[in-house]
């Protein structure tokens, strides 16, 4: 039989641990990217800011006019970015430039009361500025002359290009190391996997390469989290072995049981052969008798293979008890002998959910040992179906020898049967059994009162959920 | 028959547009493609250049305009705000203005094995380029230096102006700032490297220098002995000069020596920008500067390329330490509008005292 195919251990541990790694890479990228500009932007703007206040520096006012004397430093020290294009504008109070690019982006502080804020340094930003993304930084100076008076704006703009190469350095040199680590732990996974999993390659090998026959425990070595699945294998096995066994026995001892009435059979077959005719029709009604215990006992061995078989599935629907003991009584019983079992029930029906072949072999199997070891009395064996508190109660008694105490135990056992030595194959109350602890009940024996043998059946209804 | 035509009606619609300083170099095979330069650099110096480069490219014709920096920078952008872009090459000596081109984005991106060579401070985005490697040299007419030292460095130059003002006055030329651009860079650059400079061009101005807008000028000048002393220089033309025998003797300033490169910068805007990079290519390449140097005269900036007029040997001759203009965002400082107008006015109110 195929078993339905899933992911190798390997290919589900490398997956989750790739996913984790690729989600966790991808974080970290977005993180390092904003990390790297920031960065970048933070070493760029100091520059940028440097150049801003050098040219602050040189504001002066002659004959109420602006002056600017553009240091060759301010921007010559922004050739630190050496592939950078370099902007800058001086502005004045009525926005009217003084000197430098007039096309420059507006940096419009955002109200009134922030204008106070150019106190504290450059403010920085953003801006499109021919055909490429340029970073600015805004000084602002205030100018209090009689005749002049308001703020003057030094802006000083330079484009991305070394900033965004610096942030593309600090972001591989801080996921670069992280790829590697993932990539080593995947391979320490694969790797690692193969190393954990040979003991149960191991396992299998050994296992693969048994005699049918050989059921000694698997000893090979294995890692803590393997061992439950081995002690399960190995339990497994000594079951197997204990079932194995028994069944050779149950077949040793069914062969024994059938050679016996076939020997005699033929024993009185051979006699009959030379006997006169009375002899014959002694002969005869032996060989009757020995087929008929044969029969038996090929009933009863099929009656436990069925129960056997049921045992392991589970067939449970709603039947009536009553229904059941009179079918019993009616595929069981020969006709001649109809007359000798009596029922009695509280009621018609007995509703009860239960495998009706298996409770069906039961009471088959007990009606016939009723009628076989008690059926020579006059009374007729006695069957009665009682309603208790939990379920059902069925007895099945007769007048017959009774079981002595010492044997009960015992006579639940294949083929062992009571110390009173009447001939039987000794399946019976072991299929009854059975039976009976399948619907989760009990069998028990009692003397009965008057001399004879009860056995009762205790059938629990099946609660909810109880499954046994 | 009709391609053939409509191409001969463009050529002479580009024909009618030419300008007198305009020089064209038809193409030595069949025509496909013509490339417009706009340069500064003296037509007779480049020539030699041009026909080597048709020698391997024999489809391209060529249109050489010869301007002055300024002339060239301002026509460039006035063409290209009237959607008549026509320049596919720009050569400036100017490396202010042509950093500013690349710097306001009008500048395409070239890259090659050759500009890869180029030293950092001739190279900007990739977009600049330095094909020249031309020291500001002082140039004096040697008679007139008879049984006299050659001055050596500014402070030298300064020393001898004051000792013998008079004998000097009227001979000492330098360029026009106002309208030279070269100079103009020259000059800022100075301002920016010397603590002399303010003395030197107050001197100058004692003086009474003369100013030249072109240095040809200057340098015939020089020769006919009318001036004495030149300073700031180009040195290539110098060069040139006195290899035919010119009276005139080359000192590269101890103190320091400015070196200043002409520029390529090929615009984004360029209607022929495929034949603009293959020409900027051959500019780079080793074959090129060779030609540059032996031909023209322009000393090669890559030093494989050893010649008569070399980086080595300019190295060898000069002394003191060479000071490159280096090609950034610096270069734009002095561009600026108050600060070019409060540099002429106290260059020129020193000069004209």
């Amino acid at each position: 039989m195929m078993r339905p195919r899933t992911l190798s251990l390997r290919a589900r541990l490398v997956g989750m641990l790739g996913l984790l790694f690729l989600f966790g890479t991808i974080a970290l990228l977005i993180a390092a990217r904003e990390y790297g500009r920031l960065a970048a932007d933070k070493s760029y703007d100091r520059l940028l800011a440097g150049s801003a206040l050098s040219i602050a520096e040189t504001l002066s006012i002659d004959n109420s006019a602006i002056q600017v004397d553009l240091p060759y430093a301010a921007l010559d020290m922004l050739s630190a970015a050496p592939d950078d294009r370099v902007f800058y504008r001086v502005y004045g109070p009525d926005a009217g430039t003084i000197t430098g690019y007039e096309d420059l982006p507006n940096w419009q502080p955002p109200s009134r009361r922030d204008r106070g804020l150019a106190f504290e340094g450059p403010r920085f930003f953003d801006a499109q500025y021919r055909g490429e993304s340029v970073r600015f930084a805004v000084l602002g100076r205030e100018i209090a002359e009689p005749d002049l008076q308001g703020w003057v704006w030094v802006q000083v703009g330079q484009t991305r290009r070394a900033r965004d190469e610096l942030a593309q350095e600090l972001v591989l040199g801080a996921v670069a190391p992280i790829v590697l680590m993932t990539l080593l732990a995947m391979a320490v996974v694969i790797f690692g996997i193969s190393r954990a999993l040979r003991p149960l390659q191991n396992v299998g090998e050994d296992l693969s390469m048994r005699q049918p026959e050989d059921l000694r425990p698997v000893v090979e070595p294995v890692p803590r989290e393997i061992a439950p699945l081995i002690d399960a294998i190995n339990g497994f096995m000594r079951r197997l072995s204990l079932s194995i066994e028994s069944l050779r026995a149950f077949i040793g001892e069914a062969a024994h049981q059938m050679r016996t009435p076939l020997a005699s059979l033929r024993a009185q077959a051979h006699l009959a052969a030379d006997d006169d005719a009375e002899g014959q029709r002694r002969s005869l009604a032996a060989v009757e008798r020995n087929a008929a215990r044969l029969s038996r006992l090929l009933d009863q061995l099929l009656s436990d293979a069925t129960v056997m078989h049921r045992s392991d599935v589970r067939v449970f629907e709603s039947i009536d008890l009553v229904a059941l003991i009179h079918e019993a009584i009616n595929e069981g019983v020969s006709h001649s002998r109809k007359g000798d079992v009596c029922v009695s029930s509280e009621a018609d029906q007995a509703p009860f959910v239960g495998d009706a072949l298996l409770l069906g072999e039961a009471l088959k199997n007990l009606i016939d040992n009723a009628l076989k070891y008690g059926g020579e009395a006059d009374e007729p064996v006695q069957v009665t179906l009682q309603k208790v508190a939990d379920g059902y109660c069925i007895a099945v008694a007769d007048r017959g020898p009774g079981i002595p105490v010492s044997d009960r135990e015992r006579v639940f056992q294949r083929f062992a049967r009571g110390e009173s030595g009447i001939a039987g194959a000794g399946l019976g109350l072991a299929i009854v059994q059975r039976a009976v602890l399948r619907h989760g009940g009990e069998v028990r024996l009692a003397d009965r009162h008057g001399g004879g043998l009860e056995v009762i059946l205790h059938l629990p209804r099946r609660v909810e959920g109880g499954d046994t | 028959m009709r391609g053939a035509w409509l191409v001969s009606v463009a050529w002479m619609t580009a024909m009618a547009w030419v300008d007198a300083s305009a020089e064209i170099y038809p193409a030595v095979g069949a025509r496909t493609s013509l490339l417009t330069i706009y340069s500064t650099t003296d037509t007779s110096v480049f020539e030699a250049a041009i026909r080597d480069f048709q020698k391997s490219n024999p489809s391209i014709a060529i249109q050489y305009e010869e301007l002055e920096g300024t002339v060239l920078y301002r026509r460039f952008l006035g063409e290209l705000a009237r959607g008549t872009p026509k320049a596919d090459l720009l050569l400036s000596s100017a490396m202010d203005l042509q950093a500013k081109l690349v710097n306001d984005g009008y500048a395409a991106t070239h890259d090659s094995p050759s500009a890869r060579t180029l030293p950092a401070w001739a190279r900007w985005r990739d977009q600049a380029f330095g094909f020249t490697f031309e020291p500001a040299v002082m140039v004096f007419n040697v008679d007139a230096f008879v049984g006299r030292a050659l001055p050596q460095t500014r402070a030298e130059l300064i020393d001898l102006l004051r000792r013998e003002s008079l004998t000097w006055r009227g001979r000492v030329g330098t360029y026009d700032i106002a309208n030279s651009s070269v100079g103009y860079l020259l000059a800022s650059q100075d301002a920016r490297q010397s603590s002399e400079f303010g003395a030197l061009i107050e001197t100058m101005g004692d003086s009474h220098v003369r100013v030249e807008r072109r240095t040809g000028a200057l340098l015939d000048l020089l020769e006919k002995g009318e001036l004495a002393i030149g300073y700031n220089l180009l040195g290539s033309y110098a060069q040139t000069r006195v290899a035919s025998g010119a009276p005139l003797a080359i000192v590269y300033p101890r103190d320091y020596t400015l070196v200043v490169t002409r520029t390529a910068v090929l615009p984004a805007s360029a209607p022929n920008l495929e034949a603009a990079h293959r020409l900027l290519d051959y500019l780079l390449s080793i074959r090129g500067q060779r030609t540059l140097a032996d031909e023209g005269g322009l000393p090669a900036i890559r030093n494989e390329a050893a010649g008569r007029q070399s980086q080595r040997r300019i190295l060898d001759a000069a002394v003191g330490p060479l000071r490159p203009v280096v090609l950034g965002p610096g270069l734009l400082v002095y561009l600026d509008a108050q600060k070019k107008r409060r540099f002429l006015d106290s260059w020129f109110g020193a000069v004209d005292q």
